[in-house]
């Protein structure tokens, strides 16, 4: 092997050597005693932007009608609540009976708001809401909220969607996508929005000033109203259809972004399928359980309506609880009081994921968000879960 | 009170898990506790739409196959047993750019050492006898690296320094001895290496995160040589699946792990002796605690004040420089490799190849090109579905110079880096992309710094520059953990940045802890 010298003498290459430690340690010497800085900038603005959690006084409530509200709310420290891409949502948390329950509600205002030192959610009363009967009924004026930071990932994204966006909205699914509308005439977003909103009646029809305004100050916004179970002069009538999205697209590239129940959904999707656009150009907002999955296929019969015992571990701790079969198991944990993390509650965003130490569980298959590891290793999404045996799971912790 | 443990590890990412995993190999009972609801720290992937994306990985360096294990590979196939079907890499790196000398070069390196000596040659002109050269020095110190690692607890000297015997080096290493320490580019230009090949074996240089005019020789020498000869490496379920096959068998040694509890402070009792952890979920009692953290974030807010920081700790930390940390575009494609015409794992794109010109760029957000671009179906055709890519496109900043944007314009800052590195990524390699994007994420140093709270959203820990090498570091490795029962371990430790360094790293610190255990049982 080729001899490289830097140094004449072996002697002098040990010499070398053992004095780098020696080098080092004059460097460290020769460095200052002051206190160690224990918050940088760059952390201070990753957690305003993403924080764990925000604490809010109600400052308003506008009652669209007896089963809609819109709520506003100030940071209780007077600090801006964290900035967000329209379309996000946030996890409300709220005890009721003395049990933590999180649920999903998109902010209806625009990202801008937030720079004013403002949030606006919208909550729209669900048939046996556990959540929104409990905010409707109870929220008033100057009382306190706790949410997550902004979540989720319906949002627009100009590298991957199409300059255009049909966005087909279900009730009030709307909020995402007013919450769009308002980022586009502030500025913080840039592209054209044609709006497909789907009603039952006209007095359905949610934020239609606001819409007005919006489409006064912004050419790049446009809204039609689509009505189910009437007709009315400036509105198209029945549901939306692949006919009627072709109507008002026009010929350039568009995407669908639709925001709506699973019923508009299931119809959407064969309306989209007959456009034959590439899959990248239609993005649904999925949060919302999986319900009713005896309905769904491979669900074994024999389980449904059986309540199962579910043994948890939580850290040092361990429970028995019951678990309903034909309830995800996050709602049996929420019902015991021990649920822990969770967000979307539909299964895609992970922030629930357990390991599942024995018992059989349904998953179905299209709210199925685990990582491949996860599938191998046994792992779920307790929120897209549902048992079909006693079951056995380790969860983190609920703090 | 929530039970006595032998230790606590606090932080579950690669440095984490492997010392938890030394440490219930060594029959210890221990607690893992992380802060976040996820185990892996980097170490992670997530989901959007129908894909998964690993969140940093690119590859394992120094794993090797059965019979014939590189270190890191050997910590964690023997040592740890973990059960991890490994996919080699059939190749270094494609690399794209213009050198210094003006040249444009757009070359790919193969793996083994006389396939990568003969496309050197090929592309170089003059390179062979010194590319030579270069892998039989490189050898000596892959040797003389892995037998200072296997004795690196031996025997220490007065002052916990690691006490080498130099005689036994200089007979069977002397190569190792004199140049080590060298920085790697003037090493390569002492054996006549042409100006061109040393910028085209600088382009690794974001890998370790520091200018090869001031890394030392040894530290690329070992990486290089690994990666010729064993091959880069990648778990068949990506880092996520890393993880979790480390968490499962840490779960079979019988050891625990708690998600989603933070670690609030190492509580010692008024002599300093630590005495437990305070945690989101009550007091934890142990007498031994590793600490998967920037020493610095120990120093500031984990340690109870009356455990004593000897005042050298403070003035390391300052004479030290955070690290290197990254903006991540993850990209998924509506097209499969074949349709798009992308044939290599790993593509350099560093713009020029002068290594001291990319660190000084990487300074700022304007004109920093220099990227690397990972696509996983290269590899591992399940990486994402049928007709579909996954690909993670990667720069490097030396400085933190995302602190200064605003919350409003922070978006569009990485939308536009993006397109520029897009747009470079077009232009190199005429593969078009921009048109099939399915799904995009991108992380910033703020996205680092959320999810792992390291100082300014670094990766990579402390810079390996000239006076703080990783053998100097390695030489201190006791000496740099000086509080009794309480050792930090992770990228800011002696080993750098990397996956597989991180892995030997945990299982040191766990050494270390596991003697001061001993100590006290005298």
């Amino acid at each position: 092997m080729k001899n490289v010298k830097f140094s004449s003498v072996g002697l002098m290459d040990i010499l070398y050597f053992t004095t780098r430690p020696k080098n080092r340690e004059k460097m460290i010497q020769a460095a200052s005693t002051k206190p160690l800085i224990a918050e940088y900038e760059t952390n201070r603005k990753a957690e305003e932007r993403h924080p764990e959690k925000q604490d809010f006084v109600i400052t308003d409530i506008v009652e669209h009608d007896e089963n809609v509200k819109s709520y506003f709310l100030k940071k209780k420290d007077g600090t801006n609540p964290a900035f967000f891409r329209a379309g996000q949502y946030v996890v409300v948390r709220q005890y009721i009976d003395g049990k933590l329950i999180a649920r999903p509600i998109s902010l209806s205002c625009g990202p801008d708001f937030s720079l004013d030192g403002k949030y606006v959610i919208t909550v729209k009363r669900a048939p046996n809401g556990f959540m929104s009967n409990y905010i409707l009924d109870n929220w008033k004026v100057r009382d306190e909220v706790v949410t997550s930071g902004p979540q989720g990932v319906f949002y627009y994204e100009g590298l991957r969607d199409a300059q255009n966006v049909v966005a087909v909205a279900g009730g009030s699914g709307i909020t995402p996508i007013l919450s769009m509308a308002y980022a586009i005439m502030a500025g913080d977003e840039d592209f054209n929005l044609t709006v497909l909103y789907g009603n039952r009646t006209e007095k359905d029809i949610l934020f239609r000033k606001e819409f007005e305004e919006i489409c006064k100050r912004t050419d790049k916004v446009k809204v039609v109203y689509v009505l189910s179970d009437e007709q009315k002069d400036g509105c198209e009538s029945g549901f939306v259809t692949a006919e009627l999205i072709k109507k008002y697209a026009g010929d350039e590239q568009y995407s669908i972004f639709a925001s709506g129940p699973q019923s508009m959904y299931t119809f959407l999707d064969g309306e989209v399928a007959k456009l034959g656009i590439a899959q990248k150009f239609y993005r649904k907002e999925l949060f919302g359980s999986a319900k009713e999955p005896w309905k769904l296929n491979g669900y074994p019969q024999d389980a449904k309506d059986k309540v199962f015992n579910m043994h948890v571990k939580m850290c040092d701790k361990e429970f028995d609880i019951p678990c309903n079969a034909n309830e995800n198991m996050l709602v049996a944990l929420e019902r015991a009081g021990i649920a822990g993390p969770n967000r979307c509650r539909g299964g895609i965003c992970g922030w629930c994921r357990s390991k599942l130490l024995s018992g059989e569980v349904f998953i179905p298959e299209n709210t199925d968000g685990r990582r491949d590891a996860d599938k191998v290793y046994g792992y779920i999404h307790p929120c897209a879960s549902f048992a079909l045996s006693d079951v056995s799971i380790e969860v983190p912790n609920n703090k | 009170m929530a039970g006595k443990y032998d230790a606590v590890v606090i932080g579950a990412g690669t440095g984490g898990l492997s010392a938890a995993l030394a440490l219930a190999t060594a029959g210890k009972k221990t607690l893992l506790i992380e802060q976040h609801n996820l185990p892996g720290g980097c170490s992670t992937s997530f989901i959007r739409g129908r894909f998964e994306f690993d969140a940093s990985l690119h590859e394992y360096c120094g794993i090797g196959s059965k019979g014939d294990w590189g270190l890191p590979g050997k910590v964690m196939m023997e040592d740890y047993k973990l059960n991890i079907n490994w996919l080699l890499v059939p190749e270094l790196y494609r690399c794209i750019g213009v050198t210094r000398s003006g040249k444009r070069f757009d070359l790919t390196l193969p793996v083994g050492i006389d396939n990568i000596i003969d496309v050197m040659e090929k592309a170089v002109p003059g390179s062979r006898e010194p590319m030579k050269t270069f892998f039989d020095l490189a050898k000596e110190c892959v040797d003389a690296h892995d037998y200072f690692s296997d004795h690196i607890f031996d025997k220490f000297d007065k002052n916990d320094m690691v006490k080498v015997d130099s005689m036994l080096y200089l007979k069977r290493f002397p190569n190792f001895l004199r140049l080590a320490e060298r920085p790697f580019n003037a090493v390569l230009r002492k054996i006549g290496m042409p100006e061109d090949a040393i910028d085209i074996l600088d382009v690794y240089w974001t890998y370790i995160g520091m200018d090869y005019e001031r890394l030392s020789f040894v530290h690329q020498a070992w990486m290089l040589y690994m990666y010729a000869t064993k091959c880069p490496a990648i778990c068949q379920y990506n880092a996520h699946g890393m993880t979790v096959a480390g968490v499962e068998r840490f779960r079979e040694l019988g050891g625990e792990l708690w998600l989603n509890v933070k670690a609030n402070k190492v509580v010692s009792d008024d002599k300093g002796k630590i005495v437990g952890v305070d945690t989101s979920v009550g007091f934890v009692e142990t007498n031994y605690v590793i600490a998967n953290v920037n020493p610095q974030t120990a120093y500031t807010t984990l340690l109870d004040k009356r455990i004593a920081v000897p005042e050298r700790e403070i003035k390391k930390a300052h004479a030290m420089k955070h690290s290197i940390r990254f903006f991540n575009a993850y990209v998924a494609l509506n097209k499969s490799v074949e349709e798009l015409g992308i044939k290599d794992y790993t593509i350099f794109m560093p713009g020029t190849f002068d290594t001291k010109k990319n660190f000084e760029a990487s300074k700022h957000y304007e004109g920093n090109d220099h990227s690397v671009v990972v696509t996983y179906n290269v590899v591992n055709p399940d990486a994402s579905p049928k007709g579909t890519t996954v690909m993670t496109f990667t720069i490097a900043y030396t400085e933190d110079v995302w602190a200064k944007f605003s919350q409003r314009e922070y978006v569009k800052r990485k939308q536009d880096l993006f397109k520029r590195v897009m747009d470079n990524f077009e232009k190199d390699t005429g593969i078009i992309i921009h048109d099939c994007i399915e799904e995009i994420e991108m992380a910033s140093p703020w996205t680092f710094a959320h999810y792992l709270k390291t100082p300014q959203g670094t990766t990579y820990g402390y810079d390996t520059n000239d006076w703080n090498t990783m053998v100097s570091r390695l030489m201190c490795i006791k000496k740099d953990q000086p509080i009794h029962g309480f050792k930090t371990c992770g990228a800011a430790g002696a080993r750098g940045d990397g996956y597989s360094q991180t892995y030997i790293n945990g299982k040191e610190m766990a050494v270390l802890l596991l003697e001061d255990m001993k100590e006290d049982e005298k």
